[in-house]
């Protein structure tokens, strides 16, 4: 304890040992400080908060400087919700003692949550917009902006009071009744609460009394254990441990087997059954997409069989038009050779040249009667003449050996005039030393028939003894 | 039976954190030392007044 005037240690005795300034009554003061923030703490310590706050009041009253006062008068503010009230004091206590101060520590748990200062802050506005609510007779906001400024922070105890007293107003007693009884848990010596509760409990009829005690008996029974020992009654918490107080573990637990379990048996299924389904659906589009293909190969191979068919008939259909072509082209050539006999019958190297391209065995083929006698009698004209040049070709050709020439050549001359015996005798002769003796013996067989009794057929017969003797 | 409107008058609205600096500087911190202080000092300016008013 220090002197008011000079803050110089005091002693047991009733002055100042440095200034000389009395001191008795000041050490009452002091002592009576004292004396109330014990009451104070008493107070606090049994929950009775109006008390201690009153209390620790009257102690800093007398005292300003009693900083243990101060700091529990803070947290008793801060038990009641009233968090700007406790920071005020603690702040103040801070300044009147900087060093070795618990308040700091006070403050830093505070300071250190911003999120939890900042809900007290918003618990504190809201609480004061549902006072400004009752205050407009808007009472059905009011209570609806408490029960969120108690789901918030449900220690604060004016807003536990504020719902009681709306409540009561209301003729809702018995939610009166548990404001006011969460009130005095909180601050068992709040006087105001206690009022509240007479009045709704005066006010309950005895079967909502009843009811409301049975609803508090079990939430009661919930928590305690109680029985009979001797003569006395015990009441004791019921024993937790992480099994029993976490049930809710064991609830999740059973929810997550029963939910695997659903889904096994309820959802899997159906939606198994929904793949095979959509499965099955491809499945006979794409079948039925081949069959119609299949269908359409096959529409193909007959069309192809029926072209192809096409094909052999306009092959046929050409070859004949190409035999007609040669027939007409002969006819050309045989018409060109006369035209150009009648203008210039002299002019042999030109008709022999167009009759070279005439040939009578694809006109014999087709059996073109006239264009037969035209040659017929064309030949009469020229076929001597045309003959003789053939036949001088065709010998010339038989003597140099050259038989793919003579061949032609004499079958010509024969072809021209069929009385020159000697273009057939050397055509028989023409194709014996070429080696191709069946047509040699075919044309000698000619020359022996056609012309008997000259020298050659003589010679004809001849060789074809010679043919024979060299076949047997 | 309690009159809604009384009882309604004796709650206040509670102090917001933005208010907290002009509490603290508003706060009357004056406790029973300073008020002994005072009248000890008042006594004793009577005392000096009154020896003044006795030699007079």
């Amino acid at each position: 304890m220090k002197c008011y005037q000079c803050g110089a240690e005091l002693t047991e005795r009733d002055y100042c040992p440095n200034c000389g300034t009395g001191v008795k009554v000041y050490k009452r003061i002091i002592a009576l400080s004292n004396r109330y923030y014990n009451e104070g703490l008493e107070r606090a310590g049994v929950r009775n908060l109006s008390g201690a706050v009153e209390s620790l009041h009257q102690s800093l009253k007398l005292n300003k400087s009693n900083i243990q006062a101060r700091n529990l008068l803070g947290l008793v503010y801060y038990e009641c919700g009233e968090v700007v009230a406790a920071l005020s004091e603690w702040v103040i206590s801070k300044n009147l003692k900087p060093d070795d101060n618990v308040a700091d520590e006070y403050m830093d748990i505070v300071r250190n949550d911003p999120s939890r200062l900042e809900m007290f802050n918003q618990t504190i506005k809201k609480y004061n917009i549902a006072l400004n609510h009752c205050h407009q007779d808007r009472l059905d906001m009011a209570i609806i902006q408490l029960k969120k400024v108690l789901s918030m922070n449900p220690g604060f105890i004016r807003a536990h009071l504020l719902l009681a007293l709306l409540y009561l107003n209301d003729g809702n007693y018995a939610k009166a009744k548990t404001e006011a009884q969460k009130s005095l848990k909180l601050d068992s010596g709040n006087v105001m609460a206690a009022r509240y509760l007479k009045e709704a409990e005066a006010m309950m009829l005895p079967q909502d009394i009843k009811n409301h005690e049975d609803t508090t008996k079990k939430q009661v029974t919930k928590d305690v254990v109680r029985y009979q020992s001797g003569n006395e009654t015990i009441i004791q918490p019921v024993r937790t441990n992480v099994f029993t107080r976490s049930g809710s573990i064991w609830g999740i637990v059973l929810g997550i087997v029963l939910g695997i379990a659903a889904a096994c048996y309820l959802i899997l299924p159906a939606r198994i059954q929904e793949v095979n389904s959509t499965y099955k659906k491809q499945i006979s589009t794409i079948s039925e997409e081949s069959d119609a293909k299949s269908a359409q190969v096959g529409e193909y191979e007959q069309q192809i069989s029926s072209l192809n068919a096409d094909i052999e008939n306009l092959k046929e259909e050409l070859a004949a038009y190409e035999s007609v072509d040669t027939t007409g082209s002969a006819t050309v050539n045989l018409m060109k050779a006369v035209s150009l006999y009648l203008n210039e019958p002299d002019n042999m190297d030109a008709i022999e040249a167009q009759m070279d391209s005439v040939n009578l065995d694809n006109l014999e083929e087709t059996g073109a009667a006239g264009f037969k006698d035209l040659y017929d009698s064309f030949m009469v004209l020229v076929g001597a003449e045309l003959s003789k040049r053939s036949y001088a070709k065709g010998y010339e050709a038989y003597r140099s050996e050259n038989f793919e020439e003579a061949i032609p050549a004499l079958t010509k001359a024969f072809q021209y005039d069929n009385t020159n015996v000697d273009a057939l005798y050397n055509l028989g002769n023409a194709y014996y030393e070429s080696g191709d003796t069946d047509n040699a013996k075919v044309t000698y067989d000619k020359v022996i028939t056609d012309f008997a009794d000259t020298s050659s057929a003589s010679s004809a017969e001849t060789k074809l003894a010679e043919i024979n003797n060299a076949t047997n | 039976m309690i009159n809604f409107e009384n009882e309604l008058k004796k709650f206040r609205p509670s102090l917001e954190i933005e208010d907290a600096e002009e509490i603290i500087y508003n706060q009357d911190l004056d406790d029973m030392a300073d008020v002994l202080v005072s009248l000890i000092k008042d006594a004793k300016a009577e005392e000096a007044s009154r020896h003044t008013r006795i030699r007079s």
